[in-house]
């Protein structure tokens, strides 16, 4: 994935279908001020300089489904691991909730269920029925929408042909108004993906930690 | 002092039994109840009624997790090390130490269940042939803290079994009705020939030789929780040896503790000499010593390498919001201890048993300082947060400390607490043979058939 | 299971009655003594001190060793589940598990061993006196042939004690 941030707006339109499609629990002012909310796309706000001379920088961060992930290692029951398709696989079933992975993780991006996922009525319709719920004590984070990835690539199969650059779009991907998100294959050096981040603007994060992470982020023009 | 004084003595906890006894296993086992109730209620409602948040994922029951561990060196020290070496002063010493031993690895064992998301399948830590064939991740620390832990809880508990054998036999001996029945079953039918005491010793110098180092691995492989993962000021290469510092360091302290109130309620001052006192708080100073050199050789290390996100998390332990917590810890475990221990006219039992307590104090705020801080101030400034304990926690923690007490007084009412059949060898006078002697004699029992 | 033994209140006159009993003819593995400490001064006491209890424990660490290397090869390669980019079967982690392996093997080996040496817990019946508790030392002759009993109960009485006692 790749994250232009001179288009990201911060208006949070990725967190908000991310939590839709993903059925993410909501967890209530309450116990959101106790810091149990979950949001699997975050945007972080930074603020430089004094009033009225403010500039706000925006970043999504979402897992960035390292290739050397400092998560995977200490899952001490393979809950957490790399599948052959690069992605950072988070199996619900395993997961015992030792919250190691949580500790890990440089970037913030995995999260606890604290408690049962609770939907008021009538919420409960809008679930996605393609991705299960988690029941409490299990660890979660950004998938890619590996539910999406996978349909399409049967839906590619069942056609007989190749996946196009952009047929799969990530919820967050695919709500983002002004396209800062781009979301493709890297093994693919033609599509939108690899070439942004062969970008001169592009950086990872934190890359100096050795994760390898493989969401590239495109620096403001200044 | 003749040999039927001190089974008197040492016994008499067995025998009669105060109302005082009853009164302390009621008080303790009501807050244990209720620390279980707590826990219970923690699992129906999940950990949202436990303090830890996002990103703060561990915080207490880590900490306790690391504490009791750390508790539970003192007694392969004190036996162990001291066996190997000789010293005579540790026999009254050696069973108050692996009792402690014992039972703080298994108070420690129980914390990384309670921290689980779902607790009730913890048993996946154990490597057991499931049907899917699939097996922890030896790669996790975590797998590594089953695998220690449970060696050194197996090794612990029989160092402790085995010497208390040929106490048993005594009890059997000296003792009437059901008591008679049940020592004598764990007696296992101990004669006391030259052959079983010389298996026995032979078997205790193995055993000794053997936990010296899974206790140094046990706690290096509880820092390597913390180390084997890239959060600043976690990822640092001393966490071994000073977690290993640390754990014997308060491992002594919580045995001083437990030797001096055993002397008072038992009335063991003909047992427990102040000389004791004066040995471990000797070994208590140079562990303090050793505590405060790693302490500052890792916060140098730390100050110098200025970067930015170790940086944030120590200043935050040396002068913000942990500052407070971080001067207690330094003022309990080096200011106050160093002089009490160090000045041998402080060095009396009292000045050990306040320079121990201070101890016990400083390394548990020590443990809670090197988990929550860390997580509280990670690479990324925009998840930084502050904890706060809650009542589920603080119950939790204080019933493991009621559960350790009270183990420890049902041990105490059921085995004597002081090893009585090596306490009477320490007062045997010693020939020193000359080796020619010795070769005879092993030459007189190898050529007759 | 038939023996003649004393009561000695002391190491020393044990040591006399175990030399006094060689003197009389008896064989030194025909001999026990009992007691309730190890009296490890003493000659009497240096029978049965040479042991194989090291090179058994060793052979269990050995054994804790092999079956650490054993679970850690079948249990990562059962499901190859790459983590963090670290290789399947990684050295460092198995050191671990085999070291924690080899030394529960070690302590494992040296208690059974120990238990089946001092064949504790006995089934059968043995040669026992209360009086051991009470600090006396126990000197028999296990199984003596019937002709001989009176010339042992003599030389029991002659090594100074007051009783004589047979099971």
């Amino acid at each position: 994935m790749a994250v232009d941030l001179d288009r990201c707006t911060g208006c949070e339109a990725c967190v908000t279908a991310c939590r839709t499609e993903n059925n993410v629990r909501i967890a209530g002012p309450e116990q959101s001020a106790r810091g149990r909310a979950i949001a699997w796309i975050r945007v972080e706000r930074y603020y430089e300089g004094e009033f009225p001379d403010v500039r706000v920088k925006f970043r999504p961060v979402m897992c960035q489904q390292c290739d050397a992930a400092p998560c995977e290692p200490v899952c001490p029951t393979f809950a957490s691991h790399h599948t052959d398709e690069g992605l950072n696989a988070q199996v619900y079933n395993r997961c015992i909730g030792t919250r190691y992975c949580a500790n890990a993780c440089p970037y913030n991006v995995r999260f606890f269920n604290f408690g049962n996922p609770v939907w008021d009525r009538p919420l409960e319709l809008s679930l996605n029925p393609d991705v299960s719920l988690r029941e409490v004590g299990v660890v979660e984070k950004c998938t890619f929408c590996v539910q999406r990835i996978h349909a399409g690539k049967e839906q590619a199969k069942a056609e007989n042909r190749e996946l196009k650059d952009g047929e799969i779009q990530p919820a967050c991907v695919q709500s983002c108004p002004t396209s800062a998100l781009v979301f493709g294959d890297l093994n693919d050096p033609e599509s939108a993906v690899s070439r942004l981040s062969r970008s001169s603007r592009g950086t990872k994060l934190l890359d100096d930690l050795g994760t390898l992470p493989k969401v590239t982020y495109l620096k403001r023009y200044e | 002092m003749n040999e039927q004084k001190i089974n008197d003595d040492l016994l008499r906890p067995l025998r009669r039994t105060s109302v005082w006894f009853f009164i302390m296993v009621a008080f303790l086992g009501t807050i244990i109840l209720v620390g279980f109730g707590s826990w219970i209620y923690q699992m129906w409602n999940g950990l949202a009624v436990a303090g830890i948040r996002y990103p703060i994922f561990w915080a207490f029951y880590i900490t306790n997790f690391v504490f009791w561990i750390g508790i539970s060196h003192a007694g392969t020290l004190i036996s162990a090390i001291l066996r190997l070496v000789n010293a005579t002063w540790r026999r009254p010493v050696t069973r108050c130490a692996e009792v402690i031993t014992v039972f703080a690895l298994m108070i420690g064992a129980l914390f990384p269940i309670i921290h689980l998301g779902r607790p009730w399948l913890f048993f996946w830590l154990m490597p057991y042939p499931s049907e899917r064939q699939i097996w922890p991740n030896l790669r996790s620390p975590l797998a590594w803290d089953f695998f220690a832990i449970s060696t050194y809880l197996t090794g612990s508990t029989l160092f402790l079994f085995l010497p208390i054998i040929p106490d048993f036999a005594l009890m059997r001996d000296q003792m009437t009705g059901w008591r008679r029945r049940i020592y004598g079953a764990l007696a296992l039918g101990w004669q006391g020939t030259t052959k079983q005491w010389h298996r026995l010793e032979a078997a205790m110098q193995i055993m000794a030789i053997a936990i010296v180092p899974v206790a140094i691995s046990v706690h290096t492989i509880v820092s390597f929780d913390f180390s084997m993962s890239p959060v600043p000021m976690w990822h640092s290469t001393v966490f071994g040896p000073y977690f290993v510092a640390g754990a014997i360091f308060s491992g002594i302290a919580g045995l001083i503790l437990a030797m001096a109130v055993l002397r008072k309620v038992l009335h063991l001052e003909e047992y427990l000499h102040p000389l004791h006192f004066q040995n471990l708080g000797k070994l208590l100073l140079l562990m303090s010593l050793l505590w405060g050199y790693f302490t500052f050789v890792e916060r140098l290390t730390t100050w110098y390498g200025n970067s930015p996100a170790e940086m944030a998390v120590f200043w935050e332990t040396q002068t913000g919001s942990y500052a407070p917590l971080f001067w207690t810890m330094v003022f309990c475990n080096f200011v106050i201890p160093f002089p009490l221990l160090a000045i041998r006219r402080l060095r009396t039992i009292t000045g050990t048993v306040i320079a121990s307590s201070t101890i016990v104090v400083g390394m548990w705020i020590e443990r809670f300082l090197i988990v929550v801080p860390s997580l509280a101030r990670k690479n990324l400034p925009y998840t930084w947060a502050s904890y706060r304990p809650q009542p589920v926690e603080i119950m939790i923690t204080i019933a493991t400390f009621a559960a350790m007490t009270l183990l420890y007084t049902l041990f105490a009412k059921a085995v004597p607490i002081i090893s009585i059949w090596e306490l009477k060898v320490g007062g045997h006078r010693q020939p020193v043979l000359t080796p020619e002697q010795e070769e005879e004699h092993r030459e007189l029992w190898r050529t007759r058939p | 299971m038939k023996a003649i033994y004393g009561l000695y209140s002391d190491p020393d006159s044990a040591q006399h009655a175990v030399e006094s009993l060689r003197h009389a003819g008896v064989a030194d593995d025909a001999i026990t003594v009992m007691a309730s400490q190890p009296y490890e001064e003493y000659e009497f006491s240096h029978r049965y001190k040479q042991t194989w209890l090291f090179w058994i424990a060793a052979g269990g660490g050995v054994l804790g060793l092999l079956a650490g290397l054993t679970v850690a090869y079948i249990t990562e390669t059962f499901w190859p589940l790459v983590t963090g980019g670290m290789p399947i079967v990684s050295w460092w982690p198995n050191i671990i598990i085999m070291f924690e392996l080899t030394m529960l093997g070690a302590i494992l080996a040296t208690v059974v061993s120990l238990l089946v040496m001092t064949e504790l817990p006995t089934i059968r019946s043995k040669i026992y006196d209360p009086g051991i508790s009470e600090g006396k030392i126990l000197v028999a002759v296990e199984n003596p042939p019937d002709s001989e009993i009176p010339a042992l109960e003599r030389t029991f009485k002659a090594s100074g004690i007051a009783e004589v006692k047979s099971v």
